[in-house]
C-alpha cells in the first residue's frame, strides 16, 4: 500500500501538476496567439476598466441581474466555488505536505471548517446533479460529459471526506483521494472545466464590448 | 399579471419558403461539410473555440429569451438550446451534417433568434450567443439557404444600395414630394439635397421612402423648426439599413456601409443622424464599420433619440403642450442594450409626454420585440411563429396597460412593426408611436 | 565550562525525573501532544516499547536526537527531554516546528524503511 501511495503522491503528482500547469498555460497562450493571428481586432476593444467592472460584478453574489433573479442557485454556486477553492488550498493536511516536501507553508483552515466546506461542495454537486436531471432547460443541453465533469469535481471531495473521517477502508480511500485530485487537476485545462481559465477572458471581452461600444451593462 | 387575450390558436402549418426549400434541394453532405469547415477554419478563431469550450451547459441564459419564455419554457427555444441544435452539432460532426439538419439550422438562426443579445447579459461567462447564431447564418448564407424574403432585401441592397428596390429617381422624387407637402405647413421648409458642408447628413431606411414617407415629412418639419443645418444625399448612400448584416452576407454589408460612409464624407458633413431605426444603428455604429476595418465609425453616428435629446435639452424645439395620453417606453435592443441610450430615451419621453409609465423589465433588460435581427424580414411565412414567440412581450405590454399606458413609444422601425403585430394578435388596443410622431404633433408650428 | 553546566543540569534533571516519574516508557501509547493548544487531529498512535521492538531500534538517539549548530551529534541523545523543549510551535531557522519535527522524524523514517505507516490516518487514527 505504501508503494502505491508513494507512487500516486510522488511521480503521479508531478505528472498531474505538470499537465495542469503546462496544459493551462498552453491553452491560454494558444488562445491569445490565435486571437492575435486571426481576430486581433479583439485587442482594440479591450479595456481594463470595463473588464474589471464586468468580472467584479459577476464574482459578487447578487451584483448582476441574473444572480438576483436566481437567489438559490446564486447562493449555491458561490458557496460551491468558494469552498471548492478554499478548502483544498488551505487544508491543514495539504499544507503540511507542502511544508514537508518544499518547506513552504501558509495559513490553514481549522479541520472542522474544512469539513463543513467539503460537505458544502458535495451538497452543491448534488444540487447541480438534480438540476441537470430535473430542469428541462438544463437537461436539454446536458451530455454524458457533463455528468463526468461533475463526477470529476465531486470525487476528490467525497474521497477526501471519507478519508478524513476514516470510514470505509482508509488506506484505499486515501489513494483514491489523491488520484481523484490529480484527475481533476489534469481535467481542468482539457475539459469544459477550462471555464476556470477562460471565463476571466470571455468576461473581460464582453465587459469591454459592452462598456466601450455599447455603453451599457453586461451584468 | 393580467393574461392577454389570444385569438384562436391556429395550427402552425409547415412553412413553404423557396429560399430554403430550393437551397436545401441543391445541397449534398460533401458540400455542406466543405462550406462549414471553410467558415469554421477560415473565418472563426479563438473566440468560437473558447465560447464552445467554456460553456458549462448551465442553461442560465434560457430565461433571457422571449421565445423560450413565450413557448412554455420549451428548452429547444432557449439560447443554449438553439446553439446545441446548430453550431455545437456542426462542430461535433466536423461539418458533416445532413441537408435536413441545415433546414432546421436555418430556421433556428433566422426565425427563432433576433440576435437581441439579452442572453449575453444573462450568461455568467459573457458568451456571445448572438455571434454564434450569426456564424450559423453565415454558414447558411454560404450554402445558399436563406429565407427568401430577407434574401430579396439583400439582393436589393446589392443592386440598388437600398433595401426596398427604390430606383434611382424614385428617391429624390419622394423627397421633393414630401418637401412640397410640407411647404403647405412650413412655407420655408426645404429638404436640402447634396448640401456640401452641412452639419448633418440625415439618413433613413428604405421603407421610409417606400411606404412611410410621412416620416420624412416629420423629420423635415423637426429640422425646420429646430433650425438645423442638414442635408440628404440625392444618390446612393441615403439608406442606412442593412439586411446583409443579418443574413451573414458580410461582403454586401461592407459595400452598403462603405457607400453610406463615403456619401457622408463626400458631403463633408460633421455627423450622420439616423432616423428611429435600431438595426441600422447597429450596422452603422457597431458592425459595418468593423467589417470595413474601422474600430469606431469614421464619422460620428447619432441616433434619432440622441439627436432629439440634444434638441430638447437645448430648447430648440418649442413645445405647444405635452403629449397627454400616458405612454410606455419600449427600449429597442440595438440602441439601448447596444448603444446605451436608455437614459436619453427617458429624458426625451419625459420632455414630450405628461405621463410615462415604465414597463418591466426595462432599459437594457427589456424584452425583445421579436421582429429585429432580420426575423420580421423573413416575411409572412414566419409571422405566426414570431407573434406566438413573443407572448411574454404581450404580457409585459398588458401589464403597462393595466397601469394606465395607452401609447407605446418604440423608437425603432423593427420594434414598431413587431409590436404592431403583437398588439393585433393579442388584442392589446394600444397605439404605437415614434418619437418623431409625437414631436411633430406637439411642437409649435407656424400659424 | 558550558558543557559541564549542561551535564550537571542534565544529571539533576534526570534524577528528578526518575524520582518523580509516575509512568514509564511502557505506558506511552501515543505521541505527547499536551503542548498543542488547539490540536486538529487525534494524537498519533505510538506504543513506545512495542514500536522499538518491532523496528529493532536499540539506540535512543535514533529518535531522541541532539542537534547543535544544525549538525547532528552522533553520540548524544535527548531522551531525557521533551521534544517540545527544543521544538517550539513555530520553526526557528533550520529547526522545524514541533509538528513538523514529529512528522519528519516519524514519517521520514517510515518512508525510508518502506514498511511503516505513512498516511495521515494511519497514525492519527480516529
Amino acid at each position: 500500500m505504501n508503494d502505491i501511495y508513494q507512487f500516486v503522491s510522488g511521480p503521479l503528482a508531478w505528472v498531474a501538476f505538470i499537465l495542469f500547469i503546462g496544459g493551462s498555460l498552453y491553452r491560454v497562450i494558444a488562445m491569445i496567439a490565435e486571437v492575435k493571428k486571426k481576430e486581433p481586432f479583439i485587442f482594440t476593444y479591450m479595456s481594463l476598466k470595463y473588464s474589471l467592472r464586468s468580472i467584479l460584478h459577476w464574482i459578487t453574489p447578487f451584483a448582476t441581474y441574473n444572480w438576483r433573479r436566481k437567489p438559490v442557485l446564486t447562493v449555491v454556486t458561490f458557496a460551491f466555488h468558494i469552498c471548492l477553492f478554499v478548502s483544498p488550498i488551505f487544508l491543514l493536511a495539504h499544507v503540511t505536505l507542502w511544508d514537508e516536501s518544499w518547506n513552504i507553508r501558509w495559513w490553514t483552515l481549522p479541520d472542522g471548517s474544512a469539513d463543513i466546506m467539503t460537505l458544502i461542495v458535495m451538497a452543491s454537486c448534488v444540487f447541480f446533479l438534480v438540476r441537470r436531471l430535473t430542469q428541462r432547460e438544463v437537461q436539454f443541453v446536458t451530455f454524458v460529459s457533463d455528468y463526468i465533469i461533475l463526477g470529476i469535481v465531486a470525487a476528490p471531495f467525497i474521497t477526501g471526506f471519507l478519508a478524513y473521517h476514516q470510514w470505509f477502508g482508509y488506506p484505499i480511500l486515501m489513494i483514491l483521494h489523491v488520484l481523484a485530485g490529480e484527475v481533476m487537476l489534469v481535467a481542468i485545462p482539457f475539459t469544459r472545466l477550462s471555464h476556470m481559465l477562460f471565463s476571466p477572458f470571455t468576461r473581460a471581452y464582453m465587459g469591454s464590448e459592452f462598456g466601450v461600444i455599447r455603453k451599457s451593462k453586461d451584468y | 399579471m393580467a393574461e392577454p387575450a389570444t385569438k384562436n390558436p391556429v395550427e402552425e402549418q409547415k412553412v413553404v419558403d423557396e429560399g430554403i426549400d430550393v437551397g436545401i434541394s441543391r445541397l449534398t453532405e460533401d458540400k455542406i461539410e466543405k462550406v462549414i469547415n471553410q467558415v469554421l477554419k477560415g473565418e472563426t478563431g479563438a473566440r468560437l473555440k473558447t465560447y464552445v469550450s467554456t460553456c458549462i451547459h448551465c442553461g442560465l441564459c434560457s430565461e433571457a429569451c422571449h421565445y423560450y419564455m413565450s413557448n412554455d419554457k420549451d428548452p429547444k427555444w432557449s439560447p443554449v438550446g438553439k446553439i446545441k441544435q446548430t453550431i455545437w452539432e456542426m462542430i461535433r460532426k466536423k461539418g458533416r451534417v445532413s441537408p435536413e439538419f441545415i433546414r432546421r439550422a436555418v430556421e433556428i438562426a433566422h426565425t427563432e433568434c433576433n440576435q437581441c443579445r439579452r442572453c449575453m447579459q444573462f450568461c455568467p461567462f459573457g458568451i456571445d450567443i448572438a455571434y454564434l447564431i450569426g456564424m450559423v447564418r453565415r454558414i447558411c448564407h454560404k450554402l445558399g439557404v436563406t429565407p427568401r424574403y430577407i434574401q430579396d432585401t439583400v439582393h436589393s441592397h446589392s443592386v440598388t444600395m437600398n433595401q426596398m428596390w427604390v430606383k434611382g429617381d424614385e428617391w429624390p422624387d419622394t423627397l421633393q414630394w414630401q418637401e412640397e407637402e410640407a411647404r403647405g405647413e412650413f412655407p420655408k421648409l426645404r429638404i436640402p439635397l447634396e448640401k456640401e458642408g452641412a452639419d448633418i447628413m440625415y439618413s433613413v431606411i428604405a421603407p421610409e421612402p417606400k411606404f412611410q414617407a410621412q416620416l420624412i415629412y416629420q423629420a423635415a418639419a423637426i429640422m425646420e423648426v429646430a433650425g438645423v443645418n442638414w442635408t440628404m444625399p440625392a444618390d446612393k448612400g441615403w439608406d442606412n439599413s442593412d439586411m446583409a448584416m443579418f443574413t451573414g452576407d458580410n461582403e454586401i454589408m461592407g459595400r452598403i456601409k462603405r457607400t453610406h460612409f463615403e456619401t457622408a464624407s463626400r458631403l463633408r458633413v460633421k455627423r450622420i443622424v439616423m432616423g428611429e431605426c435600431g438595426h441600422a444603428f447597429r450596422s452603422v455604429y457597431d458592425t459595418g464599420n468593423r467589417w470595413l476595418g474601422w474600430s469606431q465609425p469614421p464619422i460620428p453616428i447619432v441616433h434619432a433619440i440622441d439627436f432629439y435629446y440634444e434638441l430638447l435639452k437645448g430648447n430648440r424645439i418649442p413645445i405647444k403642450e405635452k403629449f397627454k395620453e400616458p405612454v410606455t417606453l419600449h427600449d429597442p435592443c440595438n440602441v439601448v442594450r447596444g448603444g446605451g441610450l436608455g437614459e436619453k430615451l427617458r429624458y426625451v419621453a419625459h420632455a414630450l409626454c405628461e405621463t410615462v409609465i415604465e414597463m418591466y423589465p426595462n432599459r437594457e433588460y427589456n424584452y425583445c420585440c421579436c421582429a429585429g435581427g432580420g426575423v420580421i424580414n423573413c416575411g409572412p411565412p414566419y409571422k405566426l411563429k414570431r407573434v406566438k414567440g413573443n407572448r411574454v412581450k404581450a404580457e409585459q405590454l398588458m401589464d403597462a396597460r393595466t397601469r394606465g399606458a395607452k401609447v407605446i413609444i418604440a423608437p425603432c422601425h423593427n420594434c414598431h412593426s413587431g409590436l404592431k403585430d403583437i398588439k393585433d394578435y393579442y388584442d392589446l388596443h394600444m397605439d404605437i408611436k415614434f418619437f418623431g410622431d409625437i414631436i411633430y404633433k406637439i411642437m409649435e408650428k407656424p400659424e | 565550562m558550558k558543557k559541564g553546566m549542561i551535564i550537571i543540569a542534565g544529571i539533576l534533571f534526570l534524577s528528578s525525573v526518575m524520582l518523580l516519574s509516575v509512568h514509564s516508557q511502557e505506558d506511552v501509547t501515543e505521541v505527547d501532544r499536551s503542548v498543542f493548544t488547539n490540536p486538529q487531529r487525534p494524537a498519533a498512535v505510538f506504543k513506545h516499547d512495542a514500536h522499538n521492538q518491532n523496528a529493532g531500534i536499540e539506540n535512543c538517539n535514533e529518535c531522541h536526537h541532539v542537534y547543535e549548530d544544525g549538525k547532528l551529534l552522533e553520540d548524544e541523545s535527548s531522551e531525557d527531554q521533551r521534544c517540545a523543549d527544543c521544538h517550539g510551535p513555530e520553526a526557528d531557522g533550520n529547526k522545524p516546528s514541533l509538528v513538523k519535527a514529529f512528522h519528519v522524524n516519524c514519517k521520514g523514517c517510515h518512508e525510508k524503511q518502506q514498511k511503516a505507516p505513512i498516511l495521515c490516518g494511519e497514525c492519527h487514527v480516529r
